[in-house]
């Protein structure tokens, strides 16, 4: 099992900008076609309420670039400090090259700076954090790791089954070396559970030819998803997470031998409420240690989302106060992995609208 | 657990409030959808049975429903 443990890395900023545009389940009822019957078990069983996302043409990259340069000037980093820039994500602005490289360019940091992309969704956060962590454990002294995605264009517009819980965000996380500072993580990958969440097509197994081809799924909303557009086996996937998740704190209680009640918290991905709840149940920790209301707020903001927790719900706590802190992050691959890190009063900002710039 | 509780934990995790029957169909049941097919795989989790999407797919009564809990289920 791949256990890691830093002791030279510390977070020292997290800022994370959502799309412009509010939309709320109950007037998107009509897109979806849902009946007053699921909409109402839709919004009590699994949380369903509002979500950001961006406006047409808006990309992953123009939501991290905000989040980063307000960390910039508030902290007033000098971009030629900056060593590293990772950017996490399944949205790049193009499938070549990474988007990393050209927001090396935007940002103004200097040439000497390594950069890449690393294309990982709900895990993406934890996966990010660990190689800036591991940066910095061989020697960088700055790395900016970039995370998030614009989730609402991958899925099918009118594909009640995944659009309706995706909303839009982008976080950047400013890392930098300590003295001393210890981290430890846990991380696992399944690809034999790769076809339960898939965005088929674009790729080399099912090149894009201009037309689409839709494929059908043998299922009622098949025409509402082309192969161009992610999809999900909700059954799996929650099946999925309700078992690897709780495991997963066992293991990173066994690896770091820090109990439960030392944690202040436990930042998971969110993917919903109601996988949320059903993980917290079978952990028996409280709502206030542990949130789950995010995506009911702002959508599943995929490897934004611990972040955009972070910044949407406990930005006051993280920054007025040291805390020890799980994040935990599962999904798309299938990937999961959780961390144990320590944060003592970062520059964690109140999550901020995209404004255009 | 007795065969009466089990079902109606059933009907507690599928949100019904009319009777259930052993030999009833799962699709004639208006209640059961993929919400209560989530609901369900996390009560046979929290019993302690692994029962997957496709072991779920391929129950079609509410007896299905009372074999795949396995011993967690006396023949009272």
């Amino acid at each position: 099992m791949a256990k890691i443990c830093f002791n030279r890395a510390q977070i020292s900023a997290i800022a994370t900008t959502v799309g412009d545009r509010k939309l709320s389940i109950d007037d998107e009822k009509e897109k979806f076609h849902f009946d007053d019957n699921s909409l109402r078990r839709l919004k009590k069983t699994i949380g369903l309420d509002s979500r950001y996302v961006v406006s047409e043409g808006i990309c992953t990259s123009d939501l991290c670039y905000q989040s980063a340069i307000d960390i910039f000037r508030q902290l007033d980093i000098d971009c030629n400090d900056v060593e590293a820039l990772l950017f996490v994500t399944q949205s790049p602005d193009y499938r070549a090259p990474s988007t990393a490289i050209i927001m090396q360019d935007r940002l103004g940091l200097s040439v000497d700076t390594l950069a890449y992309d690393i294309n990982l969704g709900c895990s993406g956060f934890v996966y990010g954090l660990f190689t800036a962590f591991s940066f910095i454990q061989s020697g960088l002294k700055k790395v900016l790791l970039l995370v998030g995605d614009v989730a609402s264009s991958l899925t099918g517009k009118s594909d009640k089954t995944l659009a309706p819980l995706m909303g839009d965000a982008g976080s950047a996380i400013l890392i930098d070396r300590v003295e001393h500072q210890r981290s430890y993580f846990v991380m696992h990958s399944d690809g034999s559970g790769c076809q339960h969440l898939i965005i088929p097509g674009g790729g080399c197994r099912k090149p894009y030819r201009r037309s689409v081809v839709v494929e059908d799924r043998g299922s009622e909303d098949a025409d509402l998803r082309s192969d161009m557009d992610m999809y999900m086996n909700g059954g799996e996937i929650f099946n999925f997470s309700i078992k690897v998740v709780p495991k997963l704190f066992q293991e990173l209680f066994e690896f770091t031998g820090v109990t439960e009640k030392e944690i202040d918290y436990f930042v998971l991905h969110q993917p919903n409420k109601y996988i949320l709840q059903n993980i917290a149940k079978r952990l028996g920790i409280s709502e206030e240690k542990m949130p789950s209301k995010t995506a009911s707020v702002f959508g599943n903001q995929n490897s934004a989302s611990i972040t955009g927790t972070i910044n949407g719900f406990l930005h006051e706590k993280f920054s007025d106060h040291e805390l020890k802190n799980v994040f935990v992050g599962f999904g798309i691959g299938l990937s999961w992995g959780a961390c144990y890190v320590e944060t003592n009063a970062i520059y964690a900002p109140e999550v901020m609208m995209f404004d255009g710039r | 657990m007795k065969k009466k509780d089990f079902v109606e934990l059933l009907m507690e995790t599928m949100e019904r409030e009319e009777d259930l029957e052993e030999e009833m169909l799962l699709e004639a049941i208006e209640e059961y959808d993929s919400l209560a097919a989530l609901s369900l795989m996390a009560m046979y989790d929290e019993l302690g049975v692994n029962v997957t999407p496709k072991k779920l797919k391929k129950a079609k009564t509410v007896k299905d429903l009372i074999i795949l809990a396995g011993e967690n289920v006396s023949n009272e």
